[in-house]
């Protein structure tokens, strides 16, 4: 009976993809391949979801049977959708595969929160963009998404949507409309700035970004409820001015958030009022679909692919813009002047120049920065440097510090 | 450089292969020019520029494009020597907070890029067709271009969406 009780409360929980039978999870797992910052998150993200794989989930609608069916399906049918993991890495694939697999002229809603995690956009700079020693201090993962845009902080006070809609269907201002008229209704005066932020006064409460792809867009976008504004400020507090970036910088606005203007506003709140105005909008009738992050779902190819592929060096940091940096310091024997040329995450040239007059120096650290030409930036193998003597050994030493952080 | 190219999940691009009965392209000058020249649209916004005698296929995005991406801030291109299918995703655009996937027109191998693009991504705005070219391509199969519209045909496509 618990099954009609459910059906009653119109609300739809679905576990499986069609063809998928129950498979346990088989993702290789590459730690080597894995920047060393995400490992203990992940860590801790695959115990929950370890003990989500034990859970029975069931998908029941108003016209199926109260027997768990072996063929139930994740489906791009739905609408609306309401993320129940809180896995950043999940939630981002899920999104991508929903983005892939709706068709493409149907209107798509879906929200998701997240475990605290530093999210950069597709074209950013991580070194630029993350305090990459508090995130690694507090073990809080970063992230590149597949938007643009800047970089924003996750944690579970923010609320994130998204909606897809067909690409000649799509107009970032009128879905952003959608989301400010909801957040209107919760009593909060808000605006839409010159680039489509929602605001209060000059304060961001929410940020944006889109996707646009052949036959389909999303516009996404966080959502602050009840975020640790002091920790987002921390995490994204890089003072870097000689990195100098090809790629997207942040424009770095003020932030509050909803509660600080309506302290009754809720995750659940806001959800329900974006979802009363985007059925508004675009006539959606259907019900909610509860997503799980199960085994099953994540068994779904294009799924377990993308959230491998996520913090994987290829996309995390190859994906990097091309940048120089200039760095200096100053030792015992004299300062040297550091000008690291990256592009894709690599060192594509290093020059060291020192106002040190002994003579051999010179040539001696050119011999370092030309070692380091053709290694991952911050990844350097140390173990094919040559460091024959002090000087390379305390210089390298303050470069692998700096390329660290 | 990208994570998986990954093609979007959607209906496959189909491509039409009419038979061509003749051998003779659409527009030649015999008398002084023995290169032809065919620019073709696709319906994602993409122009390849092809010439006969190099084989090679010049590709940019069209003019409305830039027009609807806005301020372009980045341009991400494929890697020099990549093969690549009609329809590939061969790179992105970002403007205004958009990523943007740009595919490929022609099946063939990548030959060059436009580097002026990494220090000057405005270029694809104040230039599309021509300063903004994106990259050329080694085309695998002439054919492919009878596939794509011709710039009335894509000026019908864009205005009725």
């Amino acid at each position: 009976m618990l099954a009609l009780r459910v059906c009653w409360r119109r609300i739809c929980i679905i576990s499986f993809f069609e063809g998928h039978r129950l498979l346990p999870s088989t993702h290789a797992h590459n730690p080597s391949e894995r920047p060393l910052h995400t490992l203990t998150s992940r860590r801790m993200l695959l115990l929950r979801t370890l003990q989500h794989a034990g859970r029975a989930t069931k998908c029941l609608t108003h016209t199926r049977s109260f027997a768990v069916s072996a063929t139930t399906r994740l489906s791009v049918d739905r609408s609306i959708y309401v993320s129940k993991s809180t896995n950043p890495y999940f939630n981002l694939t899920l999104e991508d595969w929903l983005f892939r697999h709706k068709s493409p002229k149907d209107p798509l809603l879906l929200f998701y929160r997240d475990e605290p995690c530093i999210v950069i956009g597709r074209n950013q700079n991580p070194w630029k963009e993350v305090n990459l020693s508090s995130a690694e201090n507090t073990g809080t993962p970063w992230i590149r998404r597949r938007s643009g845009g800047g970089t924003v902080y996750h944690d579970l006070g923010n609320t994130n949507f998204s909606i897809h809609l067909s690409r000649s269907a799509f107009d970032r201002n009128e879905t952003g409309q959608i989301v400010l008229k909801a957040v209107r209704s919760l009593g909060v005066d808000a605006n839409l700035n010159d680039r489509n932020d929602i605001c209060v006064g000059k304060d961001k409460i929410s940020g944006s970004a889109y996707k646009i792809v052949n036959n389909r867009a999303y516009h996404h976008g966080t959502m602050l409820i009840s975020t640790r504004l002091d920790t987002l400020g921390d995490l994204l507090r890089v003072n870097k001015p000689s990195l100098v970036t090809k790629g997207v910088a942040s424009v770095r606005s003020p932030v509050r958030n909803l509660q600080q203007y309506n302290p009754s506003v809720t995750h659940e709140g806001f959800v329900q009022a974006v979802i009363t105005a985007f059925r508004e909008t675009y006539n959606i009738r259907d019900e909610v679909c509860e997503v799980e992050e199960t085994e099953e779902v994540k068994s779904i190819p294009y799924i377990s692919a993308g959230m491998e592929e996520l913090p994987q060096w290829n996309w995390a940091f190859g994906q990097t813009p091309e940048f120089t940096y200039t760095l200096s310091n100053t030792f015992t024997w004299g300062t040297v002047t550091a000008n690291i040329h990256s592009k894709h995450g690599m060192i594509l040239g290093c020059t060291l120049e020192t106002s040190a007059s002994t003579l051999p120096v010179q040539p001696n650290l050119q011999g370092l920065g030309e070692q380091l030409s053709g290694q991952k930036y911050g990844f350097v193998e140390e173990d094919v440097l040559v460091l024959e003597d002090d000087t390379r050994r305390e210089v390298w030493s303050w470069l692998r510090n700096k390329m660290s952080r | 450089m990208f994570g998986l190219l990954r093609s979007a999940s959607r209906p496959g691009l189909a491509v039409l292969r009419a038979t061509r009965t003749t051998a003779a392209p659409l527009a030649s000058s015999r008398v002084f020019a023995r290169t032809i020249v065919t620019k073709r649209f696709t319906t994602d916004h993409e122009a390849v520029i092809y010439d006969s005698d190099t084989k090679l296929g010049t590709v940019t995005i069209t003019d409305y494009a830039q027009s609807s991406l806005g301020d372009v801030v980045f341009v991400e291109l494929p890697t020099v020597g990549t093969a690549v299918k009609q329809g590939d995703q061969i790179g992105a655009v970002e403007s205004v907070k958009a990523a943007s996937d740009i595919y490929a027109p022609i099946s063939g191998t990548v030959e060059s890029i436009n580097e002026e693009l990494s220090s000057q991504p405005g270029l694809l705005n104040k230039s599309p067709e021509q300063d903004g070219w994106l990259c050329k391509i080694k085309v695998a199969d002439e054919a492919e271009l009878d596939a794509l519209m011709d710039a009335e045909g894509y000026k019908a496509h864009y205005e009725q969406s």
